[in-house]
C-alpha cells in the first residue's frame, strides 16, 4: 500500500495532528513501508474466521449514581479553567 | 546494602527491617540510576512495611506525577490512584518511584521516551528494551525488588528478557486496568518484573482480581500462584512452536536448544507443535493496537489536562497544535497508521482482515493447548541491541516483539525467564506461555526451570556491585 503526501495530509486531518510538509513526506514514506509489510496478511486463509470471534462479552454493571472527582482536583490539571468550566476558544460566532 | 538487595524478598525481609530495606533501595537508586535513567520520579518520602516497588509511569499515582514519558501530559498529577496502586498500598508496599518508558508505552527500546532512553545494566551502550525498560532496568540493577509495567505486545517480557530478569504478562482481564493510561484496550494488561519467579507470583497475588472500576477485569477466582513453585517440571508437557524455531539463528537458537535439554533433563515432556499463524503476529498487532490507540489517544486534546499549545487561536488549533507539539514521532506514526486502518474505504482491508487473522491465531493456539500444558519459544529473537541501532527503522524495531505479541493478541498469560547469556555477555530469555488463567502452571514451570538453571543469581558488573 502506497501512501503519498496528500493522503498523509488527509489522515493527519482526521487524527487532528498538525504536521508540516517535511513531516508529512517522512510520515508517508514510513507508513508505506510498514503497510507493505502488513499487506502479507492478504496471503492468510481466513475462510470461516470472522472479525468478531471473541466470545467473552463485557458485563454491564448496575446503573447507579456514584461520587466522581471533585472539581478542585480537576481544576488542578486543567490548562484553562473558570468558575467550574474548562475554557476553550470561542466556537460559535468567532472569527 | 548490596547483599540485601541480591536476596529474594522473602529472604531479605528476615534479615532487615522494612525501613532498612527501603533505605537500601533508595541508596541504590541514588548510586546507580544516574548512569541508567530507569526512574522519572523517585519518592524519597516513601514509607511502608512491605515490599518496595517501582511503577511504570503510565500507571497513575496521587503522590507523584504521571507523564507517560510524553510532553503532552505536562505536569499532570492524577486525582486518584490506579487500582493496582491502591491494592499494593493496602498490602503495605512502598511506592518508591515511577519508571521510564517509551512514550505512551509505544516502543521496544525506551528510546521513544521524551525524557531520554534507559540504559541496559549489562551494557550501558545497549537499550534496556521497552516499553517498560525503566522497570526492567530498575530490577536488573537491584534498585528495587519488584516493578510494575504494562503490556500491549510484549512491553514487560521483552525488556525483562533484554535485562536478564523475570517478566510476567497475566491473562487479559486478570489485573484491573483502572488507572493504567489506555493504549490498546483490547490488548493492554498490567505486568510484573522481578528477579525471581517466586517474587512475581507473590506480587500477582496482591494485584489480581475483579475490580468494579474495570468492567473487563475478570471474576475468575484468584489462585494461590505460589502453591506449585517447588513442584518442578516433571511430567509437564511443553510444546515447542516450530514456526518460531525456524526463525531463530546462531546463539539464540543454541540457547533455546539448551533450555529444551534442561527441561527434558528435569523430567518434562518436550515436543514440537505447529502454530502456523505465529509469524503474522506483528502485522496483526500493528493494525489492531494502532487502531485502538488512535481512538484512545484522542483524549489528549489540550482541553481537560496536560499541555495546551500557546500558539492555538481556534478550538481546531487547540486540538491539532497541542497534539502536534505534544506527541513524539513514534506516537504520531501509530496514531496515523491506526487512523488510516479505521478510515472509510480501508477498514475491511486492514482492520477487518487483521481481526480475522487474529481469530485464526486464537484457533491455532487453542489447538496447540489441547495437546500441551505450556508452549515455549525464546522471548526475543536477539539480545539487547545498541542504542540508536533501530530508531531510524520502525519496522525492524517492531519485529523485536515477534514472539511476545501473540500472547497479547489471544489474551493468554506468558512469562520471560532468564536462560543464560550471549557470547558478548548479554542476557537471553526463555518464554513460557500458558492457557487462559493457567498462571499457576505457568509459575510452576518457570520456577522449575529457574531452579535447574539459577541464572537470576548472576548480577551485572557495571556499577561495581
Amino acid at each position: 500500500m502506497k501512501i503519498d503526501r496528500e493522503e498523509a495530509r488527509r489522515i493527519a486531518g482526521l487524527a487532528r495532528l498538525e504536521l508540516d510538509d517535511a513531516a508529512l513526506v517522512r510520515m508517508a514514506g514510513e507508513m508505506t513501508k510498514i503497510l507493505t509489510y502488513i499487506d502479507q496478511l492478504r496471503e492468510v486463509d481466513v475462510e470461516g474466521f470472522e472479525e468478531h470471534s471473541d466470545s467473552t462479552a463485557t458485563p454491564f454493571r448496575e446503573d447507579v449514581t456514584r461520587h466522581s472527582l471533585d472539581q478542585e482536583l480537576v481544576e488542578r490539571n486543567a490548562p484553562a479553567w473558570s468558575d467550574g468550566f474548562f475554557v476553550v476558544p470561542k466556537v460559535i460566532g468567532g472569527e | 546494602m548490596s547483599d540485601l538487595l541480591e536476596l529474594p524478598w522473602h529472604e531479605a525481609r528476615t534479615q532487615a527491617s522494612p525501613r532498612e530495606y527501603l533505605d537500601a533501595c533508595l541508596a541504590a537508586i541514588e548510586a546507580r540510576d544516574p548512569q541508567l535513567h530507569a526512574f522519572l520520579h523517585v519518592n524519597r518520602e516513601a514509607a511502608g512495611e512491605g515490599r518496595p516497588i517501582a511503577i511504570k509511569d503510565n500507571i497513575v499515582t496521587t503522590d507523584m506525577p504521571t507523564t507517560c514519558a510524553s510532553r503532552i501530559l505536562g505536569d499532570f498529577v492524577s486525582p486518584f490512584d490506579a487500582t493496582v496502586i491502591a491494592r499494593l498500598r493496602a498490602n503495605g508496599a512502598s511506592i518508591v518511584g515511577k519508571t521510564n518508558l517509551d512514550e505512551f508505552a509505544m516502543g521496544s527500546s525506551t528510546e521513544h521516551s521524551a525524557f531520554g532512553p534507559t540504559r541496559n545494566p549489562w551494557d550501558p551502550n545497549c537499550v534496556a528494551g521497552g516499553s517498560s525498560g525503566g522497570s526492567a532496568a530498575a530490577v536488573a540493577a537491584r534498585m528495587v525488588p519488584a516493578a510494575l509495567g504494562s503490556e500491549t505486545g510484549g512491553s514487560v517480557r521483552q525488556p525483562a528478557a533484554l535485562c536478564g530478569v523475570v517478566g510476567v504478562k497475566p491473562t487479559y482481564g486478570r489485573v484491573s486496568r483502572w488507572g493504567l493510561v489506555a493504549f490498546a484496550s483490547g490488548l493492554d494488561q498490567i505486568g510484573i518484573v522481578t528477579k525471581t519467579v517466586r517474587e512475581s507470583a507473590e506480587v500477582l497475588g496482591v494485584i489480581a482480581g475483579h475490580d468494579e472500576m474495570d468492567s473487563t477485569s475478570s471474576a475468575h477466582p484468584v489462585d494461590d500462584y505460589t502453591a506449585d513453585l517447588d513442584t518442578g517440571v516433571r511430567g509437564l508437557r511443553f510444546g515447542v512452536v516450530r514456526e518460531a524455531v525456524e526463525m531463530l539463528a546462531g546463539e539464540v537458537r543454541e540457547n533455546f536448544d539448551a533450555a529444551i535439554a534442561t527441561l527434558r533433563g528435569a523430567g518434562a515432556i518436550v515436543e514440537e507443535v505447529s502454530v502456523p499463524t505465529i509469524g503474522y503476529a506483528i502485522a496483526v498487532y500493528y493494525i489492531v493496537a494502532n487502531a485502538e490507540a488512535s481512538a484512545n489517544l484522542s483524549r489528549f486534546d489540550g482541553i481537560r489536562y496536560g499541555r495546551r499549545s500557546p500558539e492555538a487561536r481556534t478550538l481546531e488549533e487547540v486540538y491539532a497544535d497541542s497534539r502536534g507539539e505534544g506527541f513524539g514521532a513514534e506516537v504520531k506514526r501509530r496514531i496515523m497508521l491506526g487512523t488510516f486502518a479505521l478510515s472509510s474505504g480501508y477498514y475491511d482491508a486492514y482492520y477487518g482482515r487483521a481481526q480475522r487473522v487474529r481469530a485464526r491465531m486464537r484457533h491455532d493456539f487453542a489447538q496447540a493447548f489441547a495437546k500441551f500444558d505450556l508452549l515455549i519459544t525464546p522471548t526475543t529473537p536477539e539480545p539487547a541491541f545498541p542504542i540508536g541501532a533501530k530508531t531510524d527503522d520502525p519496522l525492524s524495531m517492531y519485529l523485536s516483539d515477534i514472539f511476545t505479541a501473540p500472547a497479547n493478541l489471544i489474551g493468554v498469560p506468558a512469562i520471560a525467564v532468564p536462560s543464560g547469556f550471549s557470547r558478548s555477555g548479554l542476557p537471553l530469555s526463555l518464554q513460557i506461555t500458558a492457557p487462559h488463567f493457567a498462571e499457576r502452571a505457568m509459575f510452576q514451570a518457570a520456577a522449575g526451570y529457574e531452579r535447574e538453571t539459577g541464572y537470576w543469581k548472576a548480577v551485572t558488573g557495571l556499577l561495581g556491585y
